[in-house]
């Protein structure tokens, strides 16, 4: 360990990163259905929402008032308190999982002096406590889809239910083996690990491409989407769901896509490390952009599976993938 | 051809050929080769890739095919029948229409109605001419029948309306007179687009 | 006096969660609450220094086990309230009372008596504990128990193997794929149609 003396980590600094991190990621979470409704235009050659404000920014704004606004439906058979509550476990595990994630670099607020930790509650068990936070996640989808008295519903926290902990596995396994390396579970040392390295990606490409499949599936995105499918499911959990319930469903989900994306980019692409003329902060930005960048890109280009092609590829293809990944490491690690 | 034929409706069982059951392995290391095969084939990323080109064609290279449509419009084609228009002479400015009333005759769901007398001069003056909108099945005969192309079918085709019967006089139709330099002549029914050379594509024959 | 005002916090959601657990008739409102409860319980881990089995918890209870509680929960109609049929209800209250009372005697003792110690502390400094909270359940798990892990592995082992064999008769049939995967339909099509 380097003897660096860090400023004190005060309880200002954290209120003060739990704030930005309350702020921007709710901000840009919700930025994000704007950034990806207009990406996925670019990629079908269309202009994506264009009326409200400068090329549409204002989008985010009449969105919302639209959802702030709406008739909060409560079905008449559903079980009222899981059904008003499920929304918020969904919000509120995605922001959880993110109080334990670096999302800057640790800095210090000119002039006023106050030191800002890079991640709101250092942990040493961080990505465990992300992997577990993302796995309460499932709670979200699943209690609501069950509160709801509707099938698409059921159907819906059904297919939740078994893709989570499906993909739970993978997740886990694939990201077992840069652990391995590294010897912690805390992402500032995941960070440090990367800073006069190569990044984790070179060592563990198996890994960070299992780690990325998953994070597709934990995230409910496109190639895994069946969980509110439209063509299958009418909207699966979210079939009933209206207004500002069914935004925060919304947010969660795109904080959640933020999640994953800033742990791929510490665990595997060198995290908020200086990198050639570009400072560290740039850099995890511009790596968390990409991921969700790509995560979009994926939605526009490929189709989704099936769900039965969902488990076989998670059980007879990933997870032995990850197995002998983890095993390899360990061969090699004990070899070298 | 024998009456049988007529009723087998069966298609189940007419000689379809499903091209990729040939395809379909049989034994197990066949289906680790297609598996393998599947997996490293860089398909998969050619539509990633066609997707990110498509991107960079919309917005580099001017290839958006949106158009913001109550700003901008598409060219309609000149055999499209929208709301009527009545012509001028282009030497004199005066209305085309000599008020002899055929489109008020061939007009099959009775929408056009028209007043005529003589003028001073002695000669026919429309003193009313209206098309009720809400009966009007733009067949397009009146246009066909004018001796004088007066009457034609315009471009205005936002044809919506708050009244059931949206009725259009004679002046309303009439080319302004400030705009007579405007005026296009009708092109008739069997006319092509203006941009129908643009339209032209290749046929896809692959497919 | 953080931790104190935390520990209340976490004890009593505990309990209440637990409560509604056992007495809601609700399946619903039984399952949401002990997974809450199972929260709430990493919550104490936390409180402790044991984040290794805080997390562990967390992924574990919460995001498996009743995971699959509401996988099968799924089965019925969760949001009617159950109709339970208590024979004799006092004899049920009585029991379970003196179960629970028996439990709180068991675990209460040897605090009482001052006779708990633990044998490897964890995170102190002497020899474990210098590490980490993961390393110190490693090592502890790998040195001490590693017999009842090793045997608490092949039981899980043996009972997954017992699960496929009991769940996957027909496993290589695929019913999405029934049409596709009948030879005799396949070949028929192949050389042109039924005659």
């Amino acid at each position: 360990m380097e003897t660096t003396i860090l400023p004190e980590v005060t309880a200002l600094g954290v209120i003060i990163k739990a704030i930005l991190i309350l702020a921007i990621i709710a901000a840009i979470a919700g930025f994000g259905t704007f950034i990806e409704r207009k990406i996925l235009a670019f990629m079908q050659r269309r202009l994506g929402p264009m009326y409200v404000g400068p090329y549409g920014l204002l989008q985010l704004i009449a969105d919302g008032i639209k959802l702030f606004t709406k008739e909060d439906i409560i079905p008449q058979h559903a079980n009222k308190v899981i059904f008003a509550v499920a929304p918020a476990i969904t919000a509120a595990t995605a922001f959880i999982a993110l109080a334990a994630v670096p999302v800057f670099p640790d800095f210090t607020i000119p002039f006023v002096d106050i030191y800002v930790p890079s991640i709101a509650s250092d942990i040493n068990v961080g990505i465990l406590f992300v992997l577990g936070m993302m796995a309460a996640g499932l709670y979200g989808p699943l209690l609501a889809g069950m509160a709801q008295a509707n099938k698409w519903g059921i159907i819906g926290s059904a297919r939740t239910a078994i893709q989570f902990l499906s993909y739970e596995v993978v997740t886990g396994l694939s990201i077992l083996a840069p652990i391995m390396m590294v010897g912690s579970l805390s992402f500032v040392d995941f960070n440090d690990y990367q800073t006069d390295g190569l990044w984790m990606v070179v060592y563990q490409p198996v890994a960070f491409v299992l780690f990325i499949i998953a994070g597709f599936a934990e995230t409910n995105r496109t190639p895994f989407d069946l969980l509110e499918h439209e063509a299958e499911v009418i909207s699966g959990y979210a079939t009933e769901y209206s207004g500002l319930r069914w935004g925060m469903f919304f947010i969660g989900e795109y904080a959640n896509m933020i999640t994953i994306g800033v742990v791929a980019s510490v665990v595997f692409l060198g995290g908020y490390n200086d990198f050639w003329i570009f400072p560290g902060w740039f850099m995890i930005v511009a790596k968390i952009a990409f991921s969700f960048f790509f995560m979009l890109w994926v939605r526009a280009a490929w189709p989704h599976v099936r769900p039965d092609q969902l488990m076989w590829l998670c059980w007879k293809v990933l997870m032995p993938l990850a197995v002998v990944n983890v095993i390899i490491t360990g061969i090699v690690m004990m070899l070298v | 051809m024998s009456l049988e034929q007529f009723k087998n409706r069966n298609v189940g069982t007419q000689n379809y050929k499903k091209l990729d059951l040939s395809h379909s392995p049989s034994s197990g290391w066949g289906e680790f080769k297609q598996v393998v095969s599947r997996t490293f084939k860089p398909e998969l990323f050619v539509g990633l890739w066609v997707t990110l080109r498509e991107m960079g064609n919309a917005l580099l290279g001017g290839k958006m095919h949106t158009t913001q449509y109550p700003f901008e419009k598409l060219p309609i084609s000149p055999r499209y029948r929208a709301i009527h228009e009545m012509l001028r002479l282009m030497e004199s400015g005066n209305y085309r229409c000599i008020g002899c009333g055929l489109c008020e005759k061939i007009c099959i769901s009775n929408c056009i109605s028209m007043e005529t007398r003589y003028d001073e001069n002695q000669r026919k003056e429309v003193s009313k001419y209206t098309i009720n909108f809400g009966r009007c099945i733009f067949c397009g005969y009146c246009a066909e029948v004018c001796p004088e192309l007066a009457i034609v079918h315009g471009q205005r085709y936002e044809t919506a309306s708050e009244q059931r019967a949206s009725f259009s006089l004679f002046e309303d139709m009439l080319t302004p007179i400030d705009k007579l330099n405007l005026q296009q002549e009708y092109q008739g029914f069997g006319a092509i687009s203006p941009n129908a050379d643009d339209n032209i594509k290749k046929t896809p024959l692959a497919y | 006096m953080y931790e104190v005002i935390a520990f209340y916090i976490f004890a009593i959601s505990t309990m209440v969660l637990f409560t509604i657990t056992v007495m809601s008739k609700n399946v619903l409102y039984a399952m949401t609450a002990l997974a809450a409860g199972m929260v709430m319980i990493s919550g104490f881990f936390f409180l402790l220094g044991a984040d290794f089995l805080g997390v562990v918890q967390l992924i574990v209870y919460v995001g498996a086990v009743m995971a699959l509680y509401a996988f099968s929960m799924m089965f019925f109609d969760a949001t009617k309230d159950i109709k339970e049929k208590h024979q004799n209800p006092s004899l049920a209250f009585v029991l379970g009372g003196l179960m629970a009372l028996v439990f709180v005697i068991m675990f209460s003792a040897p605090i009482i008596g001052e006779n708990i110690q633990a044998l490897y502390p964890v995170g102190l400094a002497e020899g474990l504990g210098a590490f980490g909270n993961a390393q110190d359940v490693g090592l502890v798990l790998f040195t001490k128990y590693l017999v009842p892990f090793e045997v608490a592995a092949v039981m899980l082992l043996v009972a997954m193997i017992a699960g496929i064999i009991l769940a996957g008769k027909k496993m290589d049939y695929s019913l999405t794929e029934c049409e596709a995967s009948d030879k005799e339909l396949e070949d028929e099509i192949l050389k042109g149609g039924a005659k």
